[in-house]
């Protein structure tokens, strides 16, 4: 092939996101498997335990190993199942779950697969379509709990998407634009997130995704104690993994459209006072602490291979500070950077309530989600609306509402 | 309800509360676990484990002068000691044999020894794969348990 063949190759978008979707791909799952690791390792410090310790060097390969043994373990089929919605549901939760993550702007300029200017209703729109895997994987099992765990699934999802939904329209309202890029953007312009200015909202969004992740305490879709696993209870094998995979795939889109839209996606804390500036030097800050926080935990171990392993970790951490202290790469990671540690945040509450709160019962749930959530959302934006209107307009705002006064007064 | 309960449900400080405490027991300083293989667990100075027959630190013989009396003194009479005369009829010890599997650990036989012979240790992991291991023999009892030492 010749050489202009290729850069023009090269130059074609469709090389170019396809190149960007395997990467964001491959960073993605093995965020998942390490979240998972990450979360059996803060709730069992949480609940004064170790976690995995025996698989690798403080059970850092156990995630690779749970992996290995669910794709050797057998794929079994309930005889009286629907074969083909059986095989078919794990798969529609997968890539609803992943598909959403094109959108999400994890840093600025290319670091975004495609932006729509639909955006926020396209992310809304693919992650209810992973409702579908869960419910016909629920019904086509022919078994009881995870029919009992789908119809759950169903009635809690339902009615904490609408509170999601509307908490959203909060956000869109003060960013006029519905394209995850633009959102961003406006919180830069403005000087500040959007959580400051829509609190309420942030917190009905983040209670309601615990709800549509079917984490705790909103867990009753597949509560262990009441269900025996809820709606994956007849799979096993790699697909229970990919149930799995979608479900703390999840839980990452939650938090990445949490962060997008309420805390500044990849902007830094106040982006725009100069006095700040000093934290655009935390990434290589952050990873020097890595590798001592590495290098004075590693090297106490007894093991001599962990205290190599670790040796190692934390020389590799400070060769990568010095890499991202480049002020090429620095700029360039910049807002990735802060993305991830938003997400990361978001994501360790996720694991922290389910270290402390009990499930709430069943009755209880839909007395949240209806009499609670759905009003104070709706209270949310008919403020945000009032107040924006009259931020905006105010004149047109006065004029507006005078009838209404003088008849008020008059009638 | 009065103002202050109220106040309390709408933010939520219960939960606050309670998320509060679950943060901090991840101080690894709460950490219960002992990483069983890897730390053995020390247990406490008068702990009547393994039983040990103690030979003199310097010659190397054994301290035991053969006088039956531990053997009189086991409620489970499960302790029993061969000894032999020698020409100068002294009493000299040949065998020993300390059946574990009867043994409840009273120490009896460790008071009632006149010398410094026998005695419990605080070795614990006497776990056997037949009840023929955990039949004693003196020499055994000399060298005392040797648990396999795990390592990566």
């Amino acid at each position: 092939m010749e050489y202009r063949t290729l850069g023009y190759l090269a130059e074609h978008p469709l090389i170019f996101a396809t190149v960007k979707i395997v990467i964001v791909l491959a960073v993605l799952l093995g965020v998942v498997a390490y979240l998972v690791y990450l979360e059996r390792k803060i709730l069992a410090f949480m609940q004064a335990r170790l976690g995995p310790m025996r698989v690798g060097p403080w059970g850092l390969l156990q995630p690779i190993a749970d992996g290995l043994k669910l794709l050797l373990k057998e794929d079994i089929i309930p005889e009286r199942a629907d074969r083909a919605v059986f095989l078919l549901a794990p798969v529609i939760s997968i890539v609803a779950a992943l598909s959403v993550f094109a959108a999400i702007p994890f840093g600025s300029g290319e670091w975004v697969i495609f932006d729509p200017n639909i955006g926020i209703l396209f992310v809304l729109a693919i992650s209810s379509l992973g409702i579908y895997g869960i419910l016909l994987g629920g019904w086509a099992s022919n078994s009881h709990y995870p029919m009992l765990g789908s119809l759950r699934s169903a009635a809690q999802l339902i009615s904490y998407e609408v509170a999601a939904g509307i908490a959203v329209v909060g956000v869109l309202l003060i960013s006029n634009s519905l394209s995850m890029v633009e959102i961003v953007h406006r919180q830069q312009e403005m000087g500040w997130w959007n959580v400051i200015l829509q609190p309420v909202g942030f917190v009905v969004y983040m209670i309601a995704g615990v709800a549509e992740t079917n984490r705790n305490p909103f867990d009753l879709p597949e509560a262990e104690s009441e269900l025996t696993g809820g709606f994956h209870t007849e799979y096993s094998g790699f697909r229970f993994a990919l149930y799995f995979l979608a479900e703390y795939a999840n839980m990452v889109l939650i938090s990445s459209i949490a962060v997008t839209l309420f805390l500044g996606g990849w902007l830094r804390p106040f982006p725009n006072i100069k006095a700040l500036a000093f934290l655009n030097y935390a990434p290589p800050v952050v990873l020097v602490g890595a590798s001592v926080f590495v290098l004075a935990f590693g090297l106490k171990s007894r093991v001599r291979g962990e205290r190599r392993f670790f040796a190692g970790l934390g020389v590799l951490c400070l060769i990568l500070a010095g890499v991202v202290a480049l002020p090429v790469i620095l700029g360039l990671i910049q807002g990735v950077f802060w993305f991830l540690v938003k997400v990361l945040l978001i994501l360790y509450a996720f694991i922290w309530y389910r270290a402390t709160f009990p499930r709430y019962r069943y009755d209880q749930l839909m007395n949240i989600g209806w009499r609670y959530m759905i009003p104070i959302a709706l209270a949310n934006l008919i403020v945000t609306a009032v107040a924006s209107y009259w931020l905006t307009k105010p004149h047109a705002a006065v004029y507006s509402a005078l009838p209404w006064i003088l008849r008020g007064r008059f009638a | 309800m009065t103002l202050k309960k109220y106040l309390r449900r709408v933010f939520l400080l219960d939960l606050f509360k309670g998320l509060r405490l679950t943060f901090s027991y991840q101080r690894p300083s709460a950490t219960y676990t002992e990483q069983y293989p890897l730390e053995r667990p020390p247990v406490a100075e008068r702990y009547r484990g393994a039983p040990r027959l103690n030979s003199h630190p310097e010659t190397g013989e054994t301290l035991c002068i053969g006088c039956n009396l531990c053997a009189l003194a086991c409620p489970e009479n499960l302790i029993t000691v061969g000894t032999e005369r020698t020409p100068d009829h002294k009493k000299r010890l040949t065998t020993f044999t300390y059946d574990l599997s009867r043994c409840m650990f009273c120490g009896l036989c460790e008071d009632a020894c006149p010398g410094d012979a026998l005695e419990l240790t605080q070795d614990f992991e006497m776990a056997y794969y037949s009840r023929e291991g955990m039949i004693w023999d003196r020499q055994m009892l000399e060298q005392g348990p040797q648990p396999t030492r795990y390592s990566r």
